[in-house]
C-alpha cells in the first residue's frame, strides 16, 4: 500500500490524502454496493414485507395480514410431508455426493500412471449444464424406450424395469442419483485440491513405522481433510435445500408431489398458484434455515480453530 | 497390504521386495478398477446422449438398444439448426450471457481492486456481504425479484435478465479478481503513480494487462453460469421472444411428444461451450469456488 504518513509535519496533508483515498475506495466498490443493496438487502426487506401480506395479482396490491401466511403454512397438512421430503432429498444427495466425491478423490490422488485422463472424464458431468443433465437422465430412465429399462429387459431382468420417474416410490431415488451424478465431481475437486497440498513424507514415515493403508487414512489423511469436508458438507446442504433445476425438469415435483421439495414448493406456490404472500413466507423460513445452517457451521468452525490453537 | 507367509525363517530382502511388488500391483488394480467404475458412471450417460443424437429416428427407440449407431446421421443436428425457436433461444442466451459477463467484469475489476488495495470502514462487512450473495439461495429471492422486475417493466427483457443473472456472477468476479490483485506487487503501481498515472490510467494501462489470465477465467466462468442458468430464466421470461436455451430445452416438446434424438443433439450443442470452458479453467474455478468459503 502506498504509505501516506511519513513525517509529523505532513500530518495535515496526510489526513486529506487519507480522505481522498477513502473516497476513491468507495467509488471503486460503489457498483458492488449498489448490486448488494439491490439484490440482497432490498429483496430481503421486500420478502419479509410480503410474507405478512396478501398479494393480489395482477396489480400486486398488498394487504397486511399479520402472521396469516405463516399460520397457513403451520396448519397445512402438506407441510409435514414437504419438510420430510426435503430432508430425505438433502440427506440422500449430500450423502451420495460426499461418498462418491471422497472415494473418487482418494482414487485419483494415487500417483498411478493414466489417472489424469480418467479424472478429466469424471469431471465432465459437473461441466455440463444442469438442464442437459436432467434431460439426459429423463431419457435414460424413460419407461418404455429408456436405455436403463431396455438393458434390464435384454438381460432378462424384466421385473427390475420400473417406471422410475412416474412411480412415487422410485422418483425421489432416481432424481437423487441424477443430481449426484452431476454434482459429486465438485466435492471430488475440493478434496483433491486439499489432498495434493498434503506433505507426502508424513505418510512415508508412518508406512516405515508399520502403519497400514487404513491406519494412514484414518489417523493422518482424514483428520487433515476435516476442514475441506466441512466446507463441502455445508455447501452441499445449502445447495440441496434450494435445488431446483434437476427436480423441476425431471419430475416437476411429481408424481403426486413425491419430489416436491422446498425450493419447488416456493416456485409453485408463487408462480403456478399465484400465492406470492405464501411463497414469500416460505422464502423467509428458508432464509432463516440457511442462516441457522451457516451459524452452526461458523460456530463449529471457530471452535475447531480455537482447539487447534489458531486464531478463529 | 498382503503379507507373504514366511514360516520359520527370517525375512530376507527378497521377501520385502516381493511384498512391496504385490502391494504395488494391488494398488494399481484397486486404482484402475475403482477409477474405471467412476469413469463409466460419469461418461456412460453422456455417451448414450451423443449416440442418440447421431441416430436415425427409427433406431432411437430400437430394442435392444445399440450403443453405437448402425447408421450415423447428422439429421438431428440439422433439425436443430433449422429450428427457428431454438435458434432464437440460442441467440437470446448468447446476448444475455455476454451482457452478464461484460457487466460482471466491470463490477469485478472495480470492486476487486477497491477491496484489494484500500482499507476503508465497512470493508470486511462488504466483502462478507458479497460472499453471502454468492451463497444466498436463489429460490428465496424469486418473489421480490419478480415484483421488482415488473415494477421496472423489465420482465421479459434482456436488461432484466442480465440484472438478475448478475447476482450469480458478480460475487465470484469480485472474489476471484480481488485474490488476483492481492498478489500483484504494489511497487509496480507505485512506480506508475510516480510517473504521473492517475487511477483510471493505472487500472487501464497497468492492472488490466497484468490481469489477463484472471479476467479470462472470470469471463469464462460468468459466461457459463449465465449460459446454464435455469430458475431465473423460467420465472422472468414468458413466451418465445426472450426465452433462453435452457428453458427451450427444458420444455422441448410438441404435439408428437419429445423427439429425443433432436433433444439430445440440441443438448450436445448447448454443452459444448461449457465443456470447453471447464476443461480450460478447471483449476482456477475450483479455487475461486472454494476460496470464498474456506477463508475470509
Amino acid at each position: 500500500m502506498v504509505s501516506t504518513r511519513r513525517t509529523a509535519s505532513r500530518r495535515s496533508e496526510s489526513i486529506s490524502l487519507k480522505a481522498q483515498r477513502r473516497r476513491r475506495a468507495y467509488l471503486l466498490v460503489a457498483p458492488a454496493i449498489i448490486l448488494i443493496a439491490l439484490m440482497m438487502i432490498y429483496p430481503i426487506i421486500q420478502t419479509i414485507y410480503f410474507s405478512f401480506s396478501k398479494v393480489q395479482l395482477p396489480a400486486l396490491r398488498t394487504t397486511f395480514v399479520g402472521f396469516d401466511n405463516f399460520m397457513r403454512i403451520l396448519n397445512n397438512p402438506e407441510t409435514g410431508p414437504l419438510v420430510q421430503r426435503t430432508l430425505v432429498w438433502i440427506a440422500g444427495s449430500v450423502a451420495l455426493k460426499m461418498a462418491l466425491g471422497l472415494i473418487a478423490a482418494l482414487v485419483f490422488n494415487a500417483k498411478v500412471r493414466g489417472t489424469v485422463w480418467m479424472r478429466v472424464l469424471v469431471i465432465l458431468p459437473w461441466a455440463i449444464p444442469s438442464v442437459v443433465g436432467a434431460n439426459l437422465w429423463r431419457w435414460i430412465v424413460q419407461t418404455d424406450a429408456g436405455v436403463l429399462n431396455q438393458t434390464l429387459r435384454s438381460w432378462g431382468l424384466e421385473s427390475w424395469a420400473l417406471n422410475w420417474l412416474g412411480d412415487p416410490s422410485t422418483a425421489m431415488f432416481t432424481v437423487i442419483v441424477a443430481y449426484s451424478w452431476g454434482g459429486f465431481a465438485f466435492v471430488m475437486l475440493l478434496i483433491l485440491a486439499r489432498l495434493q497440498g498434503l506433505p507426502e513424507d508424513i505418510n512415508e514415515a508412518a508406512r516405515v513405522d508399520g502403519a497400514n493403508w487404513w491406519q494412514i487414512f484414518r489417523y493422518i489423511t482424514l483428520p487433515s481433510l476435516s476442514g475441506v469436508l466441512a466446507v463441502a458438507l455445508i455447501l452441499e446442504i445449502v445447495s440441496g435445500m434450494n435445488s431446483f433445476d434437476t427436480l423441476m425438469i425431471m419430475t416437476g415435483g411429481g408424481p403426486a408431489n413425491a419430489t416436491r421439495i422446498w425450493g419447488i414448493d416456493i416456485y409453485k406456490t408463487g408462480f403456478t398458484e399465484f400465492n406470492l404472500g405464501g411463497a414469500a413466507a416460505q422464502s423467509v423460513l428458508m432464509f432463516a434455515a440457511v442462516i441457522v445452517v451457516f451459524s452452526i457451521y461458523g460456530g463449529v468452525n471457530s471452535r475447531i480453530a480455537r482447539r487447534q490453537g489458531e486464531p478463529a | 497390504m498382503t503379507a507373504i507367509p514366511s514360516i520359520g525363517r527370517p525375512k530376507t530382502a527378497h521377501d520385502y521386495a516381493m511384498r512391496q511388488m504385490i502391494g504395488t500391483v494391488g494398488k494399481y488394480a484397486l486404482v484402475y478398477g475403482l477409477g474405471l467404475i467412476f469413469v463409466l458412471f460419469s461418461t456412460l450417460p453422456l455417451i448414450w446422449g451423443i449416440s442418440t443424437a447421431l441416430k436415425v429416428p427409427s433406431e432411437v427407440y430400437a430394442f435392444p438398444p445399440s450403443w453405437i449407431p448402425t447408421t450415423l446421421t447428422f439429421e438431428n443436428f440439422l433439425l436443430v439448426v433449422q429450428n427457428k425457436n431454438l435458434l432464437r433461444a440460442f441467440l437470446n442466451t448468447l446476448i444475455i450471457a455476454s451482457g452478464t459477463t461484460f457487466v460482471a467484469l466491470i463490477v469485478g475489476v472495480l470492486g476487486g481492486y477497491g477491496f484489494a488495495r484500500y482499507h476503508f470502514p465497512g470493508r470486511n462487512m462488504l466483502l462478507w456481504s458479497v460472499l453471502f450473495t454468492k451463497l444466498f439461495p436463489r429460490v428465496v429471492v424469486i418473489v421480490p425479484f419478480f415484483v421488482t422486475l415488473r415494477n421496472l417493466q423489465m420482465m421479459n427483457t434482456y436488461q432484466g435478465l442480465i440484472l438478475v443473472y448478475l447476482m450469480v456472477t458478480f460475487p465470484v468476479a469480485i472474489w476471484l479478481l480481488k485474490g488476483f490483485f492481492d498478489k500483484i506487487p504494489v511497487e509496480i503501481e507505485e512506480a506508475a503513480v510516480i510517473d504521473g498515472c492517475n487511477l483510471p490510467q493505472l487500472l487501464w494501462y497497468v492492472i488490466l494487462p497484468m490481469s489477463r489470465p484472471a479476467m479470462i477465467a472470470v469471463a469464462m466462468y460468468s459466461f457459463i453460469l449465465a449460459w446454464n442458468e435455469f430458475l431465473f430464466a423460467l420465472v422472468f421470461t414468458n413466451g418465445l421472444e426472450r426465452r433462453p436455451l435452457s428453458i427451450a430445452l427444458a420444455f422441448f416438446i410438441d404435439e408428437n411428444g419429445i423427439r429425443w434424438g433432436e433433444l439430445m443433439a440440441a443438448s450436445v450443442v448447448m454443452s459444448l461451450p461449457a465443456i470447453i470452458v471447464f476443461s480450460f479453467a478447471q483449476k482456477l474455478l475450483v479455487r475461486g469456488l472454494s476460496d470464498g468459503a474456506v477463508k475470509g
